[in-house]
Parts: C-alpha cells; sequence; structure tokens
C-alpha cells in the first residue's frame, strides 16, 4: 500500500516523538554530567552547558574507584551470565524436547519463581549465604542473580529451541552423534542467536541489580558494584548530581555498548521465536 | 549393503497401539515403499528402523546383526528426512562429511568421499555454500548425498520429496530411482503418495492404522488387490465401488447380468471398476449414464457420473469425488454434461469384496 506524504509525516514525526521520550532522560544524564552545580540548579534549566565541564568524568575516574565496582559488576554479571546459561540450556532442552510426566507443570512452575517479587527471596537468600559464609562475596550475588535470571531464561531458551527442527538432533544421531553430541554439535550452533539473547538479557538483569547487592555486600567495600558504589555518592548534605550523572554514565556505556554489538543477534534472537 | 529383516516390531503409546505387528523381510539391495494415509505408522516404523523411537517388541535384523537395542549411529544406516534436515551453520561440504567426521575419518578421505558423492549429484560447486543458499532442489541433493557418501548398508527415506513442487518431484523422483540402481543399497522409502510408491518400489507395502494391508510389487497390487482399502488406495483416480447382488454367480449391475467369480454365495457384494476399465460405446457389459462432470486432460477425460441405486460409501473414495463414479476416457471426442453416455466394461476386470470383510473374493 502506498503513503500519503501526510501519512509518511505523521509516522516520523509519531516516531521522533517516542524517540525523544525515549532518549531524552539519556541526553539529560549527559547533559548534567558535563554541567556545573550552578547550571544544574538554575531555572530556567539550560539545555546544553555553557562550557561543558568534560573534566567530572576525570574526577569521577581517579577520585572514586569507578572502575573496581564496575570490574565486580562484570564478574557478578559474567558468573550468573555463565551460570544461568549452563543451567537453562539443559533445562530448556529438556522441556523441549522430552515429554515426561508432568513436565508442563514443572515447566510452570519454574516460572513462579519469577513471579515471585526479588525483596521477598532476600531474607530466605540472605540466611542461606549466611549460613554459607559468602556475604561479602560475589559469589553471593552471583547465585543470587541465577535464582531470578534462570527461570526466564529456561522459558526464552525452551521457546528458542522449540523451533529448531527436532529432525537436526536425529539426523546427528544417525550420523553417529550421541543425543548431548547432538545438542553441542548441531542444536547450540544453531540456537546461537537465542543464545546470546538470553545471555544478553541475563548480563543486563544482573547488572541493573541493587537490591540483592546492597543487601549481601554492604558491609563488603572492595565488592560494592556500580549500582550500590554509586548510591554511596549522595551525601547527607552535599550531593554532587554531576559526578553521579558522570558515574551513572559509565555504568550505562557497557551495556549500551554490548546491545549495540549483539543487536543483530538479538533482534534475529528474540524474533525467531515468533515464527513456526 | 544388508538386507533388512522385520521381525513383529509393535509400538505402543499407553494404551495406544500406534504400530501392530510389523514383520518384513527386505533383500539386498531391495528398494521397499512403505505407503499409506497420515498416521498408519509409516513413519512411526522407519523411525524404529532408524533408532530414533524404541519398538515396544519385535526384533530388527540389519544383514546378520540385531540392532534392536542399538542406537542410530551405530546401526549403519544413512536417513533422508522430509525437511532434508541439513545443518544450517556447517557448509554443504560439511554438511556431507558430517557423519564421517564423526566416525575419526582421515581429512583426506572424508573429502575424496564428499567430492565423489558431490559429484554424482552434481553439487559440486555448491560445496562452501550454507544450506540457506540453496534452492529446494538443491537441498534435496545435498540431504542425499550426506546419504550416499557415508557408504552405509541401508538407506532409510522419510518422504523426500514432499517439500518439492510437482515437477522437481517428478525429476527428482527418476534420480533417486537411478541412483538406487547405481549403487544398489538396500532402500526403505517411506512416502503417502502412491504414485512416488508405484513409479519407484520393488515392492510395496500398504499400511493402514498401523497394520499392514498388503506386500506386492507395484504391478500386483494393481491388478490384485487384497481388500477393498488397498483397491481404493492404489490407482488415481482411485478404484470405482458399487454395492449389487450376486445370485448363484451372477451378478447384476446396472440392469445387466453377466457371470462373476465362481465361488461367492449369494448375497450383497462390493464390485470395483477401476476408471480406466470403463470404455467408451457398447462392449461385454454396457449401460447408459448421464454424466454430471466432465474434466479434460487434454488426451483423456474424467467423466463423473451418479451411482444411483449401486451406491457405495462415499469415504471409500477420493474425498473430492462425493459419490459420484468416475471413468477415465482415453482420446475421447466432445462429451457434454447431462446427454446420455453410452460406457462398457468388461466382466472379467470387475474385482469383488466381501461387504462384511472387505477382503477381495475373486
Amino acid at each position: 500500500m502506498q503513503r500519503t506524504t501526510l501519512q509518511t509525516l505523521s509516522l516520523y514525526a509519531g516516531l521522533a516523538v517516542v524517540c525523544g521520550v525515549l532518549l531524552f532522560p539519556i541526553y539529560w544524564l549527559f547533559v548534567t554530567a558535563l554541567s556545573t552545580l550552578a547550571e544544574i540548579r538554575q531555572l530556567p534549566p539550560s539545555f546544553w552547558p555553557a562550557e561543558p565541564q568534560w573534566s567530572t568524568f576525570a574526577k569521577v575516574g581517579t577520585e572514586r574507584p569507578i572502575f573496581l565496582w564496575l570490574w565486580n559488576s562484570t564478574l557478578a554479571a559474567l558468573g550468573s551470565v555463565a551460570l544461568s546459561m549452563v543451567v537453562s540450556v539443559f533445562a530448556g532442552y529438556s522441556l523441549s524436547r522430552f515429554s515426561v510426566k508432568g513436565g508442563r507443570s514443572l515447566g510452570l512452575f519454574i516460572l513462579t519463581a519469577k513471579m515471585l517479587p526479588a525483596t521477598l527471596l532476600v531474607i530466605p537468600l540472605f540466611g542461606i549465604f549466611r549460613s554459607m559464609g559468602l556475604i561479602g562475596s560475589l559469589w553471593s550475588l552471583v547465585l543470587a542473580h541465577a535464582t531470578l535470571i534462570i527461570p526466564f531464561t529456561t522459558w526464552m531458551l525452551k521457546g528458542y529451541f522449540d523451533t529448531i527442527p527436532r529432525e537436526l538432533e536425529q539426523a546427528a544421531m544417525v550420523d553417529g552423534c550421541s543425543p548431548l553430541g547432538a545438542l553441542f554439535r548441531v542444536v547450540l550452533p544453531v540456537a546461537t542467536p537465542g543464545l546470546a539473547a538470553t545471555a544478553l538479557y541475563a548480563f543486563v538483569l544482573s547488572w541493573a541489580d541493587y537490591a540483592y547487592a546492597r543487601t549481601f555486600l554492604t558491609n563488603a567495600q572492595g565488592s560494592w558494584t556500580a549500582n550500590l558504589g554509586i548510591t554511596t555518592m549522595k551525601g547527607e548534605y552535599v550531593t554532587d548530581w554531576n559526578e553521579i550523572s558522570a558515574a551513572a554514565v559509565f555504568i550505562a556505556l557497557p551495556i549500551i555498548l554490548i546491545y549495540l554489538f549483539l543487536e543483530r543477534y538479538l533482534v534475529g534472537g528474540l524474533t525467531a521465536g515468533a515464527e513456526k | 549393503m544388508a538386507g533388512i529383516s522385520i521381525q513383529n516390531v509393535y509400538k505402543d503409546y499407553g494404551a495406544l497401539n500406534v504400530l501392530k505387528e510389523f514383520s518384513l523381510e527386505i533383500a539386498d539391495g531391495e528398494f521397499v515403499v512403505l505407503v499409506g494415509p497420515s498416521g498408519c505408522g509409516k513413519s512411526t516404523m522407519l523411525k524404529i528402523l532408524a533408532g530414533l523411537e524404541p519398538a515396544s517388541g519385535g526384533k530388527i535384523m540389519i544383514g546378520d546383526r540385531d540392532v534392536t537395542d542399538l542406537a542410530p549411529g551405530d546401526r549403519d544406516i544413512a536417513m533422508v528426512f522430509q525437511n532434508y534436515a541439513l545443518y544450517p551453520h556447517l557448509t554443504v561440504g560439511q554438511n556431507m562429511g558430517f557423519g564421517l567426521k564423526m566416525r575419526g575419518m582421515p581429512k583426506a578421505e572424508i573429502d575424496r568421499r564428499v567430492r565423489a558423492a558431490a559429484k554424482i549429484l552434481a553439487v559440486d560447486h555448491l560445496l562452501d555454500r550454507r544450506p540457506k543458499a540453496l534452492s529446494g532442489g538443491q537441498r534435496q541433493r545435498v540431504a542425499l548425498g550426506r546419504a550416499i557418501v557415508r557408504e552405509p548398508r541401508a538407506f532409510l527415506m522419510d518422504e523426500p520429496l514432499s517439500n518439492l513442487d510437482a515437477k522437481l518431484r517428478v525429476h527428482t523422483r527418476a534420480e533417486i530411482s537411478a541412483l538406487h540402481k547405481r549403487i544398489g543399497v538396500t532402500t526403505v522409502y517411506v512416502t503417502h503418495d502412491q504414485i512416488e510408491a508405484m513409479t519407484m518400489a520393488d515392492r510395496v507395502v500398504i499400511m493402514r492404522d498401523g497394520a499392514i494391508q498388503q506386500i506386492a510389487d507395484p504391478d500386483t497390487l494393481f491388478a490384485k488387490p487384497e481388500n477393498l482399502f488397498v483397491a481404493g488406495f492404489i490407482g488415481s483416480p482411485g478404484m470405482n465401488f458399487l454395492r449389487a447382488r450376486i445370485e448363484a454367480g451372477k451378478l447384476t449391475l446396472f440392469g445387466q447380468t453377466f457371470n462373476a467369480a465362481v465361488g461367492v454365495g449369494a448375497g450383497e457384494i462390493i464390485v470395483g471398476i477401476r476408471p480406466e476399465h470403463l470404455a467408451l460405446g457398447p462392449g461385454d457389459v454396457t449401460f447408459t449414464v448421464k454424466p454430471t462432470l466432465v474434466e479434460s486432460l487434454g488426451s483423456e477425460k474424467y467423466v463423473y457420473f451418479e451411482p444411483g441405486e449401486h451406491a457405495y460409501r462415499a469415504d471409500a473414495r477420493d474425498e473430492e469425488r462425493g459419490k459420484g463414479l468416475i471413468a477415465r476416457i482415453a482420446h475421447a471426442g466432445p462429451i457434454r454434461e447431462g446427454e446420455e453416455l453410452v460406457l462398457s466394461f468388461n466382466a472379467s476386470e470387475v474385482h469383488l469384496f466381501d461387504a462384511k470383510t472387505e477382503k477381495a473374493v475373486n
């Protein structure tokens, strides 16, 4: 169907508004980071600082242990992604391929764990980790994040495995693979886009956590993650919002870069489940 | 290469018996086709033969080896799937050599075999491509290549032509037959298409509801169907069925009485007449009809007409034909719907089936 000029203009205007709404917070974060404290508080606000304060980024990088926090966040996220993916691949594959009595109910039961609010699980997890001696260790975050991530990633991967024809594994088995060999040599390579999308989702979920980090790591400064560390930058009497914004930019940057890098896989992975 | 012996194999899913006591001896180098409607158990049987599904009971021998409990990879068979099941992340060459690689064959030997098989199937110029860059016909050839490169003891093919368009299907059908003649490997081929079965098979196994209906070569199946199902399944268009009475060896049909099979008791009987056995003009048994529909295919015409008092249940024939009978008239002049038409058939060409057991009685 051919669009009229008016329809095209309306479409682009609509898209511009949506993009503006979505991108404005990121723009404002960046502007705040580059503004002086006086500019931040002035009314009407300035939409671009008169003299961008690039030094704020250097100040945050040198005076605060932002890179240690980022490193800790990275370790926790990679650990939870690795653990979640190993469990989810086997769980999702089993749910997709093997029909056992009550298998469907079991699958839905796994998903109920995702329905519980994270804060509800904090207290029992704290008790478990304390008895295991993990409080203050990044391992507590890895395990806690995995409990949040695994239910959802299991279902994401199950959906993806459902779209892969069983005949591929059967062909691999006729060609001499064991069932596990068929999974590793054929199914997982074919499922790469789905695995990338799922891993990215898991990474973002772990990266964005604050509640668990706050609960399990508060007394271990060396293990603070970026989200936990940044909250300590707000003082009781004085808050340097430009520094906090600069730190927030540092924290958002890895996720944005990963999204840009994996976007092709991500979109392919998420839409592949839609086609039968 | 090896013969295959399937002995009393059956398959249950809980209380559901999808394959009933299947026994079949396949000679070394033979091309056997399992054919039947959807859900008849033919694909289940093939998967059991491949080891992709366990049998609930029975025994399978390939050559002199009992393979009943062996994994698919240990049976020394190759399989071609309906959707080809090519590995999308591997090139054509890697797809074809995958099975050999799994068996630890040296790379040089894999390359040699892959190139030889690719040349036979005319896909040697595609070896570096991925499956998604191939046409349907090319994918089909690669799937065949993946099977023959292994030099297995038997080929199993699960409806390998059903994803191709009609023209390519006919072409590939002939190619598979030629390939079989060339390499002579025992082949078990599953299809729901009776034309594929008739044109390719040394022997055809007709199945229905998990049970074998008849095992015979294509000509025997056509000429001597053992029951009503086989008679209706083989032939295109399918056989006409009519309900009639037989008294003292004489059959009354369309107002004509003629001698039928010897030894058939008096009573109701089902008469089968193949559409191509109905001829234009008077003959051995002559009758007049008014065509309800005439389809011209150029070289022949399909003339539909009502069976009248001889109507038999519609589900015994092609669904689209409804209750109508059909005559397949070759090289006919103009035939108009509604105008009287004289048809005839030879009494020796009718098939008789018991009205209760539906088994052939002549």
